[in-house]
């Protein structure tokens, strides 16, 4: 099947280096102390963080650190099919553990000692990129919380399809078996946090090791490539930094508005 | 889960012994209802609504299907709702499976009638297309997004929305061996126009019937018959409507009412340890029937003028 036309236009009509179209709402959750709701395109993510507050499970405390939580829920109706079991399965487990890894590396919680931070992700309509849409919904809401963080973390996928490197892979084109790049980029340190390949049976990267092995494409991706890709992803990581930062701007004027300032 | 001292306990309960409660309501006001329709582009039908901080979204699917074989003559409705962690610690995980099996159970009997499908708020005899072989089966799908109280309400009105809302499209595939059809319903306006279906002579078994969907013509899949429902929180002496989360933790006891654009009730759920004078459930229940009007009202108004924004598009 043809990703990529031979004029250079995506199924969806974007060029390769194309990003969808972003949105984000910040304070979409009244009762939660930081929520936002974060639009890829046709996949969109609510995102609410509820703490710093007191630890549930004293077994848990950490008394040099706060303790950060993730759930990761997709609604019924956010597929095409209808979902059966929206909570609990395997990808949500894995997901819901990648943010917080992600989230944690970023938050500066030896300032929060005994506390708990929680962070629900929920999606509303799945469409591709998800991981990456909760990351930075994650991002969005954290900030509006007042968590103190290291940095903003942001979130982009990138793809290999039809020989050619594409930004920010929607359903149609995650399903189609190429390999695929999650990135998460801590933009002002300029450092990657997260790196998740996918489609990549056999991933070999040696030092000097000039080709990855791709098991179920049974061709030799060069190392090169793959940089290409992870350089893709890291760029609309950026975009994406930049817009986050406009947001959070525009939301601290309103704030200090309101508050007559 | 909430935590109130004394001095607010007693604050809520003189307030609205007074008629007037925390956020300056009066008893018997609903907070401010915001209303988005269409917000699940791959759904048939969906709603958002946004009563105070209470928010949910709900959303509709019609999929083909075969009706069961005790009610041969109907279609089916399965309501689902699910607690999302976002509107509270809670519930996360399992945690809020309780409460989203009371909704929906409580959502279930409001609008469903019993187990023959008598009395329903939803006709599903208009959702049937050949008696005893196809009919539609709606999959409502609601979502807590967040909770300040008066989930059933949010709920009600969120579901008959999104019925009313059907959008679709008809397309049909057909291959070589069996002739497989694809529908969806086709784009409407707020009366939800079910394509009549017209089976081909000689269809026997049921993969292979074969079905033509009509474009012209459609049934009247009545929604505005849909009831609304209405909870009314007793705290002390008085009743409420629309309680916030912390109004709720005050009660005594609650009933949710679900009554009909003709003021006929559907469905009633009783709340709460205490127990009432059964002269007081009726004087609820007429309370409901008026506060209910308004209610009806304010979402009529609101599928009207999303239609005229659709009519405009």
């Amino acid at each position: 099947m043809e990703y990529v036309s031979p004029e250079g236009l995506r199924l969806d009509g974007r060029r390769p280096m194309e990003m969808r179209q972003i949105r984000a709402e910040i304070g979409a959750v009244a009762k939660a102390d930081g929520s936002a709701v974060f639009e890829m395109g046709n996949t969109k993510v609510i995102a609410a963080v509820y703490g710093p507050r007191e630890v549930q499970h004293r077994s848990q405390q950490m008394s040099d650190q706060a303790l950060v939580r993730c759930e990761y829920s997709m609604a019924n109706f956010s597929t095409g099919d209808r979902m059966r079991k929206p909570k609990g399965d395997r990808r949500s487990t894995e997901i819901s553990l990648v943010i917080r890894q992600t989230m944690e590396a970023c938050i500066l919680t030896h300032l929060m000692p005994r506390s708990q931070i929680d962070i629900f992700v929920q999606v509303l309509q799945a469409d591709g990129g998800t991981r990456s849409a909760c990351i930075n919904a994650a991002t969005l809401a954290l900030a509006d919380a007042g968590i103190p963080l290291r940095d903003l973390v942001t979130s982009c996928s990138a793809g290999y399809l039809n020989s050619t490197p594409l930004l920010d892979l929607n359903y149609v084109e995650d399903s189609a078996g190429g390999p695929d790049v999650t990135v998460g980029f801590l933009p002002k340190l300029d450092k990657v946090t997260l790196l998740q390949v996918q489609n990549l049976l056999n991933c070999v990267i040696l030092g000097r090791f000039s080709a990855l092995v791709v098991g179920k494409m049974d061709s030799k991706l060069p190392i090169d490539t793959f940089e290409n890709v992870m350089q893709l992803a890291i760029e609309g990581c950026k975009a994406i930094a930049n817009y986050i930062r406009e947001i959070l701007l525009e939301n601290t004027k309103q704030l200090e508005y309101r508050r007559g300032l | 889960m909430v935590g109130l001292s004394l001095g607010e306990k007693h604050f809520i309960q003189g307030g609205i012994a007074q008629d007037l409660r925390s956020d300056g309501r009066k008893r018997l006001t609903y907070r401010p209802l915001y209303v988005e329709t269409g917000v699940i582009p791959q759904a048939n039908g969906s709603a958002r609504v946004r009563i105070g901080a209470t928010e949910v979204v709900s959303s509709v699917k019609a999929e083909l299907g075969k009706p069961g074989s005790l009610q041969p003559d109907k279609g089916r409705v399965t309501i689902y709702v699910d607690c999302s962690p976002t509107a509270a610690p809670m519930f996360e995980g399992r945690g809020g499976d309780e409460l989203s099996t009371d909704l929906s159970v409580a959502l279930q009997r409001c609008l469903l009638g019993g187990k023959s499908g008598a009395g329903a708020g939803i006709d599903l005899s208009s959702l049937i297309v050949v008696e005893g072989k196809i009919c539609w089966d709606l999959y409502i799908d609601c979502l807590v997004i967040s909770s300040d109280g008066n989930l059933l309400d949010t709920l009600g009105a969120a579901i008959k929305l999104a019925a009313s809302f059907l959008i679709s499209f008809v397309t049909d595939m057909r291959n070589s061996n069996n002739i497989i059809l694809i529908l969806f319903l086709k784009a409407a306006l707020s009366n939800t126009g079910i394509p009549r279906v017209h089976v081909a002579a000689g269809a026997s078994g049921d993969d292979n019937t074969e079905v033509d969907i009509s474009d012209e013509e459609f049934l009247q899949f009545d929604t505005s018959d849909i009831p609304v429902i209405v909870t009314l929180t007793k705290i002390g002496r008085h009743y409420i409507v629309d309680a916030t989360s912390e109004e709720e933790s005050e009660m005594n006891s609650a009933v949710s009412i679900s009554v009909n654009r003709k003021g006929h009730i559907c469905g009633l759920t009783k709340r709460g340890g205490a127990g009432l004078d059964p002269s007081i459930i009726l004087d609820m229940i007429s309370v409901a029937k008026h506060v209910s009007e308004q209610l009806i009202n304010k979402l009529d108004s609101e599928i009207a003028a999303a239609e005229a924004g659709e009519e405009e598009s």
